[in-house]
């Protein structure tokens, strides 16, 4: 309202700022677009060769459009190669284990960001330190461990893993939100006579709203695309049944060489990519409305 | 902390009780599933694992600090840690650089180009490690790859069969091509998350008193971002440090010595050469660096939290 008044008794200025602002939007649309190139790049070659024969793969025509835009290569990739099971299995997996994660994390990160007691210090950085874990060496020792609770080849196992594994990022990143939220709040419910859980239910996690979400988009991705510790872990009797996506998709791989099938393995990449977008594309309105609501002057 | 505390200390007293009662769960699954791996793989990097304890099931001879030292006196040991240093320092730099330029980028263009960015950002994000390299190692190959496939249409140029692991110096072109590539994503769908906290009145206010957007990038929004930029590049550093997944598929599971980073030698050594306890003794030394690097940023982060 202020610039239209404004622009009414200073029409000049108004022009030149807009053409500026246009210059600049010009400039930075065209360096956005140079650099979706070079990102999508990669992934749109996939995703034409999903639905192109093996021979046309290898005819040396990358971006060629495929011959025809059948859908077969996906039946068989759901089908015969098992993707549909897997993926069930992975959203299965991944949606238990991300709600654990985030509770667990959140109550731990809490009373860290928030609370002084003997110990805290010594726990923040006992947590994060896990961060410097790497999961390559420690894979024999964590067999034995899963061996001996008898959890090898079983979900819960591998669920108990993915969670302790996205633990310490977890409480680092939000032990670090829930610091910079204002103090006044708490402390009024404090005084009021508030319960800790009711402190942290009722008044905490709402104010977190974004950066609780932002952390659980990170751990659902970051758990979806595990490979090493699933190898590790689901082995043995009948366990191609309880495999994950990443499991399934590098199996068609291992299978594929040289020869056989390509398409199918770009199907199974194209699948295991879209629940990731549909999450993206269901919590985006969230952070937005988060970030507002969370937002306490 | 608060007046209340310091009033009356049984209430201090409930608050840790509390407190350490909501820590843990965090404390049991992380003690067994991360603390004990760990301690099994301290206890291996002062004994002397090979194949014949490992088969016979003995148990393996005490070594002290036999490891430790062999690695340190090592030359190769130090060539591996000063090219991995190196490839870390490149690779976080170039992109955060240029997460933070995709970023603010994305505030200045429509909603709709805006929501593309991020389906394009998604879409590298979510692809496994092991996909993305598999990906650059069909983009790179001599005989069939893209890459080559392109970069020979441009006029005069030759680079048919143009193998690009040969000269280290390419192939780690591409390692660091394909790492900041997969990175950017995470960067620049946090810090232009952490941009939207940046309040829109001290820019227009900035800019009305006549700062230019440089004047305002470095007095208002990299100030404001400092915490968020400090956390993201100390996760960059952790990453990349222990880089493994990449360097090893793109040289199909046999990297080279130029192509050996402390995950992939740690690995090599343990698995390849059975040599199980060098192999940890290694491991262990890498924790320990990337925990110096750590301490001192959560430090970093402590003094601007206290400053606040």
């Amino acid at each position: 309202m202020t610039t239209e008044t404004l622009a009414t008794a200073v029409p000049d200025k108004k022009t030149t700022v807009r053409r500026e602002i246009n210059a600049l939007t010009g400039l930075a649309h065209l360096a956005l677009l140079a650099w979706a190139i070079a990102t999508a790049g990669p992934l749109i070659w996939v995703m034409l060769a999903s639905f192109k024969s093996n021979t046309e793969i290898f005819l040396g025509k990358p971006f060629a459009l495929p011959q025809t835009f059948s859908l077969d290569t996906y039946f068989r990739a759901w089908t015969e190669a098992h993707i549909g099971l897997y993926f069930l299995n992975s959203i299965f997996v991944v949606t238990i284990s991300t709600a654990c994660t985030m509770l667990l994390g959140a109550m731990a990160a809490y009373v860290l960001a928030r609370y002084q007691f003997r110990g805290n210090r010594f726990l923040y950085y006992l947590f994060v330190s896990g961060l410097a874990f790497p999961t390559f060496m420690a894979i024999t020792p964590l067999f034995f461990i899963l061996k001996n609770l008898g959890l090898i080849n079983t979900f819960t196992g591998l669920i108990l893993v993915y969670i302790s594994y996205s633990l310490p990022f977890t409480v680092f990143f939000l032990a670090a939100f829930f610091k910079s939220l204002p103090h006044e709040i708490d402390e009024a419910a404090t005084m009021d006579g508030a319960s800790h859980t009711r402190k942290f239910f009722q008044i905490m996690m709402p104010m977190a709203k974004s950066g609780l979400i932002s952390i659980t988009i990170f751990n659902i991705v970051g758990q979806w695309n595990q490979y090493l510790l699933p190898v590790a872990i689901m082995q043995g009797a009948g366990a191609d049944s309880k495999w994950v996506l990443t499991q399934g998709i590098a199996n068609i791989s291992v299978q594929a060489g040289y020869h056989a099938e390509w398409s199918t393995l770009f199907a199974a990449l194209t699948l295991s990519i879209i629940p990731m977008i549909a999450v993206y594309a269901l919590f985006q309105r969230q952070i937005q409305a988060g970030l507002t609501a969370g937002a306490v002057k | 902390m608060t007046a209340v505390d310091t009033v009356v200390p049984r209430r201090r007293n409930r608050d840790a009780r509390a407190a350490w009662l909501l820590s843990l769960p965090t404390l049991v699954i992380l003690l067994a599933l991360l603390g004990y791996p760990l301690y099994r793989m301290i206890l291996l990097s002062f004994q002397n694992m090979r194949l014949r304890e490992l088969i016979t099931d003995l148990a393996p001879p005490w070594a002290g600090v036999d490891q430790y030292v062999k690695a340190l006196t090592d030359g190769v040991f130090w060539g591996v840690v000063g090219r991995t240093a190196a490839f870390t320092v490149v690779s976080v730099t170039v992109s955060v650089l240029l997460g933070l330029g995709v970023a603010l980028l994305m505030r200045r263009v429509t909603r709709g180009v805006r929501l593309f960015m991020m389906i394009a950002m998604m879409f590298v994000w979510a692809l496994p490690q092991l996909v993305a390299a598999q990906a650059f190692r069909w983009l790179t190959d001599s005989d069939f790859g893209v890459l080559n496939y392109l970069i020979d249409k441009i006029p005069g140029v030759d680079f048919a069969n143009h193998s690009w692991f040969v000269n280290p110096w390419e192939g780690w072109a591409v390692i660091t091509t394909l790492v900041v590539w997969a990175g950017i994503p995470f960067l620049a769908i946090s810090l232009s998350a952490g941009l939207t906290q940046v309040p829109k009145e001290l820019i227009e206010a900035a800019t009305v008193d006549g700062a230019n957007a440089w004047q305002v990038l470095r007095g208002i929004t990299l100030p404001i971002l400092k915490p968020l930029l400090t956390i993201v590049t100390t996760l960059s550093v952790i990453w990349n440090f222990g880089l493994f997944t990449q360097n090893w598929a793109l040289r199909d599971s046999h990297p080279e010595p130029v192509y050996q980073t402390l995950a992939t030698y740690s690995y090599t050594q343990a698995f390849g050469q059975s040599r199980y306890s060098y192999g940890s003794a290694i491991s262990v030394i890498t924790v320990l660096l990337m925990l110096g690097v750590m301490v001192f940023y959560i430090r970093q982060m402590f003094k601007i939290g206290e400053v606040d």
